[in-house]
């Protein structure tokens, strides 16, 4: 553990589910953490920060503030929440088979529009301005904080048969996906007003389906099951929906999915430091080829594109004793180029073909975080490389964790949160074991 | 519960009424007679549990097809029970091998621990190895926490299962 380039560092346990919590989602453009629970309720969390303060800290201080308790009315279990990309809404999956569609309430007056990253629809005086895109230099402020949020379901799919087990929104917010034991996965499409449509029943797996995960860009979406495959399916433009790969190699239930993120463009991967960030968006070949999941065997996989329409595996990683639930790949947070301790080569291809942190965790209360980085090689695609960065054991003491998810949010990427059995929600940062010089 | 009888004759063994440790448990056991010692107590001190505590918690479970125990149709045994450092794999054996309440006996014995175990235990569950044609899927099932945490969200069948737990607590301790 001491040759561990990173730490995992507690920042919140926030306590209040009482019974199992399932998962948890971060809003993608406003500072919101919403978490679900075998109490049928979902807690949206808002946090703030504090700068970094010479005279009495040296870090960023996070204050986590209960924002909404939402009752949901499910009849059983909340499964897992997905936001959709806008930040808007919210979407639950319960195992009393319905999908539920949450928006703050007060918002639905106004036509309701998906493609908006903007609060026009949410303009509640204050409020306001917070709720503009995930940039905004105040949402740090907290304006969340002290203010009781009222949720309202403008929307309950129903079609599955039984427990839903996930809810995905694809990365235009135009598609929604859900999953369940009936062996189906469903896609909608989202329509203004909260109305949803149909467009697809796929029945391509023999078992309960675990999770859905829309690919970070393309309209690909992913499903993992009970029947130890992953299927990928896209739209035929002149027909329908189907399973275009079947991907194996897991030994048993496949349980998370996570897609390698999308790196902005046009800038550096952390706004507040991007002067140390001379890194990697120059690499335009990157096209988010991979595809990382995680299951019962104990193994977390990553299956990387080989062409357009096949994935093959290219990494086992090991690491758990029992059985990972969950598996998250965010943008993380690169060293500055000069801290990386790896020989010179070395070095040069880290920087070239970075592709972020990848956190497991699962029956064994561990949290696992992996470096991953491609390197070219004589094949036509290029080598996998990966590093264990960070390890927590007992992260929720002797419970199970459920979930992990990374923030996405810029700025916030060494951002981890956690859920367990016992009902509790942990927020963990991620940080260099040594601190930097300044 | 279907009508279908899938061991419609079962051979059944008697039951010493002071089976084993019994004595040995009431006078030794550190936690399951001792109402003192609560889940949140965080003392660290690892009690030890034994396969007899084990065994002694799940013996009385009723069969759902059959007005007899687990012990008494040998579907578990003590050796059956595995105790690591709080893990605990249970080994149990149907009566035929196309039971179809295998699930369901599974399902009971996950309940039973659930219920009297310290949370730092995490329980494995399986058919032995060559007593059941569909050994895997059954094996699967009962270690998938959320189908089980599902099918005990269904009324029908928790009901069966608090049925076949009524006089689990008759052998061993009560909490």
């Amino acid at each position: 553990m001491d040759d561990l380039s990173h730490k995992i560092t507690p920042i919140t346990h926030l306590q209040g589910h009482t019974d199992r919590a399932w998962h948890i989602a971060w809003n993608p453009t406003k500072p919101l953490l919403a978490s679900c629970s075998a109490d049928k309720t979902v807690r949206v969390y808002a946090y703030s920060t504090s700068p970094p303060s010479p005279s009495t800290s040296t870090s960023t201080t996070y204050k986590f503030t209960l924002l909404s308790n939402i009752p949901t009315g499910h009849a059983k279990t909340v499964r897992a929440v997905a936001w959709a990309p806008s930040g808007q809404t919210l979407a639950t999956a319960s195992f009393d088979s319905n999908i539920g569609i949450w928006e703050r309430e007060g918002t639905g007056e106004k036509p309701h529009t998906h493609t908006h990253t903007h609060g026009e629809g949410c303009a509640h005086g204050e409020h306001a301005h917070a709720l503009d895109g995930g940039d905004a230099e105040d949402d740090e402020g907290g304006d969340f904080a002290g203010s009781e949020w009222e949720w309202e379901c403008v929307s309950t799919l129903e079609g599955h048969e039984t427990e839903c087990k996930s809810v995905a929104y694809s990365a235009s917010g135009t598609l929604l996906a859900s999953c369940s034991r009936d062996k189906t996965v469903w896609i909608w499409e989202v329509h203004p007003d909260g109305d949803f449509e149909t467009i697809s029943v796929l029945m391509e797996h023999t078992q309960d389906v675990k999770c859905v995960a829309w690919h970070p860009t393309e309209e690909i979406l992913a499903s993992a099951s009970y029947d130890d495959t992953i299927k990928l399916y896209i739209d035929d433009p002149s027909d329908d929906w189907f399973s275009f790969a079947t991907l194996t190699g897991h030994e048993s239930t496949v349980w998370g999915l996570a897609w390698s993120p999308a790196f902005p463009k046009s800038k550096s991967n952390q706004t507040s430091n991007s002067s140390l960030m001379p890194i990697s968006i120059e690499n335009p070949g990157r096209s988010h080829s991979y595809l990382a999941s995680c299951s019962q065997d104990c193994t977390v996989r990553v299956w990387q594109r080989t062409a357009q329409h096949k994935w093959e595996c290219a990494l086992v990683l090991r690491g758990h004793e029992r059985s990972i639930y969950s598996v998250s790949w965010g943008r993380g947070v690169r060293r500055p180029s000069s801290e990386v301790e790896v020989d010179v080569e070395g070095k040069r291809e880290r920087e070239k073909g970075y592709l972020g942190w990848l956190a497991s965790a699962g029956g064994d209360g561990s949290v696992l975080i992996w470096e991953l980085w491609e390197t070219p090689s004589t094949n036509p695609t290029p080598t996998l490389n990966h590093k264990l960065i960070a390890r927590l054991d007992s992260a929720h003491g002797v419970h199970d964790i459920n979930a992990v998810a990374w923030c996405p949010r810029s700025g916030h990427e060494d951002l981890l949160a956690t859920t367990a059995d016992d009902g509790g929600v942990k927020v963990w940062q991620v940080v260099p074991a040594v601190a930097l010089p300044t | 519960m279907p009508a279908e009888i899938f061991n419609p004759n079962p051979v059944i063994f008697s039951a010493p009424k002071s089976a084993g440790r019994l004595s040995d448990l009431s006078a030794h056991s550190l936690w399951v007679n001792d109402p003192s010692l609560s889940e949140d107590d965080e003392a660290d001190e690892t009690e030890p549990i034994d396969q007899d505590e084990i065994y002694d918690l799940i013996r009385s479970i009723y069969d759902p097809e059959h007005p007899n125990t687990l012990e008494e149709l040998r579907v578990v045994s003590a050796p059956q029970v595995t105790v690591g450092t709080n893990r605990i794999t249970v080994e149990f054996t149907p009566t035929v091998p196309h039971c179809g309440m295998s699930t369901l006996i599974g399902l009971c014995i996950r309940v039973r621990l659930l219920r009297s175990l310290p949370e730092r235990f995490k329980v494995d569950i399986f058919l032995k190895p060559g007593s059941h044609q569909s050994e895997n899927a059954v094996n699967k099932q009962l270690n998938d926490k959320e189908r089980v945490a599902a099918a005990l969200e269904n009324p029908t069948l928790l009901d069966t299962v608090e049925q076949c737990l009524a006089n689990a607590g008759a052998r061993g301790g009560h909490l």
